[in-house]
């Protein structure tokens, strides 16, 4: 019952789970659809001009049942995209508020209405990122003013509310939050670089767990891929040239989180 | 390298005997939530006006110091409403207590004392406690500890459990040893948050709605309705005023201390400080699930145990603070940079007591005998 040997990192993107947010239209999709496999759960349009294979997801009763199928295993998919997460968990809200036959989260009284959607929501996305597929979940970003003890600042942070955030944030293996890196050229012209920030920052949220990712990585799945799969050793000093390359000396203030 | 003995607190002891593994993310790990608990830090600014006033009695340096701990009250929708509830109540007190029946001795005093295992009368040599009282007043020729509390309301449940604050209680026993005045008591100054709501009016669809469903109803087809404006800041001011003259609004309760208290409290003490040095020494703060949801809301650090200590949850969400801070004196900072009820978030002592009807009871029945079944997944 016991187990005699240590767990093995999980080495293989495909089996990590990954949030991916950042501003509409900066490509966070594109991204997501280059991963191996994908196949997207779309809970909100924007994936047409992309070519890739997507179930459209209008209620979280359509999540379930694509989720059924996704579990019986009779399919090529390797990594599960939610797109976007943010639409998924209202659809959640929703579901919930239909089966109690309420019209807010707040009519069941004493928080039961959300903490019904939110231990839904968990149970459901806890179970995805068990199976043996990659999960990626999508969101839009925005600037959340944060209280701290020190004072007040604002932080660029997912869409999802907070208590649902707070679920994700604890079951993701990589944060990964797509920017607008600004820098300027020797005419002072501002240039603008897409980037992934995976290191978290007092302006934004993002993590890597793995420690395989420099903190700025082009966004490029490409990319992506060859620092992620590089050998160890290769890690630092990729993530240094890296960030050397990218300018990320003077520049870690990401641009306004946009939507 | 030699250390020292560890330096604890009360606050400490009690979150380990209420959960190891929150004793172990506070005091060990240094973790506390990056955003700050708004409860907390209404309270702090309570504590600081109080300690204002009870230093100099000039009302207008308490409520130059509310203003400016809420700087930006004219964007902000809670800074306003916590420099309200604030000048209001000190505004109260004030004139509730215009002169005092006791004398200060000292405000917000810190002391440092040995732990000693009552059996033996040994001093631990693995650990310090060390505290910081509200106050210390004379009343006759006898010592009273001053303990300030905020509360939503005062009930019999209320001042019953004034009684299990052991805390104080231990506290009490460590003044008399290291400041050398015996304590009769402590004297617990409550303070009622009023919940009054600054009116904030109607907007022009609630306004056309609210007419339009009274013209619905009157015979003649029309209504002489007004639109409700937003109540001003003098106008809220004059009601918090009114509401702070009412005599439940402040409390003083004074409790005797028993010298078995003492002994009980030191013996408890010591078995806490055995049970820490053996969970140091494994490894090992156990979970202690039964606590998540103490106050009727998440312990702080519920996102990061639900992840199972998560370094993405630990990165974006907590960060670190050196323990004890209620220790430091105020070192020139302004007090609010340096309290400890601020930066203690999961402190069990500042939690504000359970108000009546705020959670737990059970709700209607979610009976689902009629709900429609979602795909199995
Ligand atoms: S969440 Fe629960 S188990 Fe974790 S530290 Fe808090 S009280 Fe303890």
């Amino acid at each position: 019952m016991l187990p005699t040997k240590k767990t093995p990192p999980k080495q293989d993107l495909a089996d990590l789970t990954v949030l991916v947010y950042g501003r509409s239209k900066i490509g966070k999709s594109t991204w997501c659809s280059k991963s191996d496999g994908a196949l997207f759960l779309a809970t909100e349009p924007g994936l047409n001009a992309l070519d890739v294979f997507q179930v459209p997801v209008s209620s979280w009763d359509e999540l379930l049942a694509a989720c059924g199928e996704i579990a019986e295993g009779k399919h090529p998919f390797k990594t599960i995209i939610i797109d976007t997460v943010d639409n998924a968990y209202r659809m959640c809200s929703d579901y919930i508020c239909k089966k109690f036959k309420i019209e807010h989260e707040s009519d069941l009284g004493y928080g039961k209405g959300w903490a019904l959607i939110n231990n839904e929501f968990h149970r459901v996305l806890t179970k995805l990122a068990f199976m043996f597929y990659g999960l990626f979940l999508v969101s839009h970003s925005q600037e959340k003013e944060i209280e701290t003890r020190t004072g007040k600042h604002t932080r660029i942070v997912p869409t999802l509310p907070d208590k649902a955030r707070k679920i994700v944030l604890g079951m993701v293996d990589l944060i990964l939050f797509c920017d607008l890196e600004v820098t300027k050229d020797e005419d002072g012209n501002p240039t603008y670089r897409r980037v992934m920030r995976t290191k978290p920052s007092p302006n934004y949220e993002a993590g890597d767990r793995t420690g395989r990712l420099p903190e700025t990585i082009d966004l490029d799945f490409n990319k992506f891929i060859e620092v992620f799969n590089a050998p160890a050793t290769a890690h630092k000093a990729s993530a240094s040239r890296s960030q050397v390359g990218s300018g990320d000396k003077q520049s870690k203030v990401p641009a306004s989180a946009g939507k | 390298m030699m250390s020292g003995p560890m330096l604890t607190t009360y606050s400490m002891w009690s979150l380990f005997r209420n959960c190891r593994k929150a004793c172990d993310w506070r005091y060990l790990h240094e973790l506390v939530p990056l955003e700050r608990d708004h409860n907390l830090s209404f309270g702090s600014l309570i504590h600081e006006c109080l300690e204002i006033w009870h230093r100099d009695r000039e009302l207008k340096r308490v409520l130059d110091h509310i203003d400016r701990a809420c700087p930006n009250q004219a964007q902000d929708e809670r800074e306003l409403r916590d420099w309200h509830l604030a000048t209001a109540m000190m505004k109260g007190y004030a004139a509730r207590y215009p002169t005092e029946e006791f004398e200060v001795v000292a405000l917000e005093k810190t002391f440092k004392g040995k732990i000693v295992n009552p059996a033996t009368g040994a001093s631990s040599r693995s650990f310090v406690l060390a505290g910081k009282v509200d106050g210390i007043v004379q009343i006759g020729d006898e010592f009273f500890l001053l303990e300030h509390k905020t509360a939503s309301q005062i009930d019999a449940d209320y001042l019953e459990r004034l009684w299990t604050d052991f805390q104080i209680i231990l506290y009490a026993w460590y003044v008399e040893r290291t400041l050398g005045l015996r304590i009769a008591g402590i004297l617990y100054n409550i303070l009622v948050k009023a919940r009054l709501q600054q009116g904030r009016g109607e907007t022009e669809a609630e306004f056309e709605e609210r007419r339009r469903r009274l013209a619905a109803k009157s015979k003649t087809g029309k209504s002489s309705a007004k639109r409700k404006l937003p109540e001003s800041d003098e106008a809220f001011q004059e009601r918090l005023a009114a509401k702070y003259a009412e005599p439940g609004m402040f409390h003083r309760e004074t409790l005797y201390i028993s010298r078995d208290q003492f002994a009980a409290l030191q013996a408890e003490l010591w078995e806490l400080t055995q049970a820490f040095l053996d969970a140091r020494r494994r490894g090992v703060f156990y979970r202690n699930t039964a606590f998540c949801f103490h106050y009727h809301r998440p312990c702080a650090y519920f996102p990061l145990c639900r992840s199972g200590g998560s370094p993405n949850v630990i990165e974006n969400l907590y960060h670190k603070v050196p323990p004890h801070e209620e220790l430091r004196d105020g070192g020139g900072e302004p007090p609010q940079a340096n309290c400890a009820r601020r930066a203690n978030a999961c402190c069990g002592r500042h939690n504000p007591p359970r108000q009546a009807g705020t959670g737990g009871e059970p709700q209607d029945c979610l009976c689902g005998s009629h709900i429609e079944e979602a795909p199995a997944f």
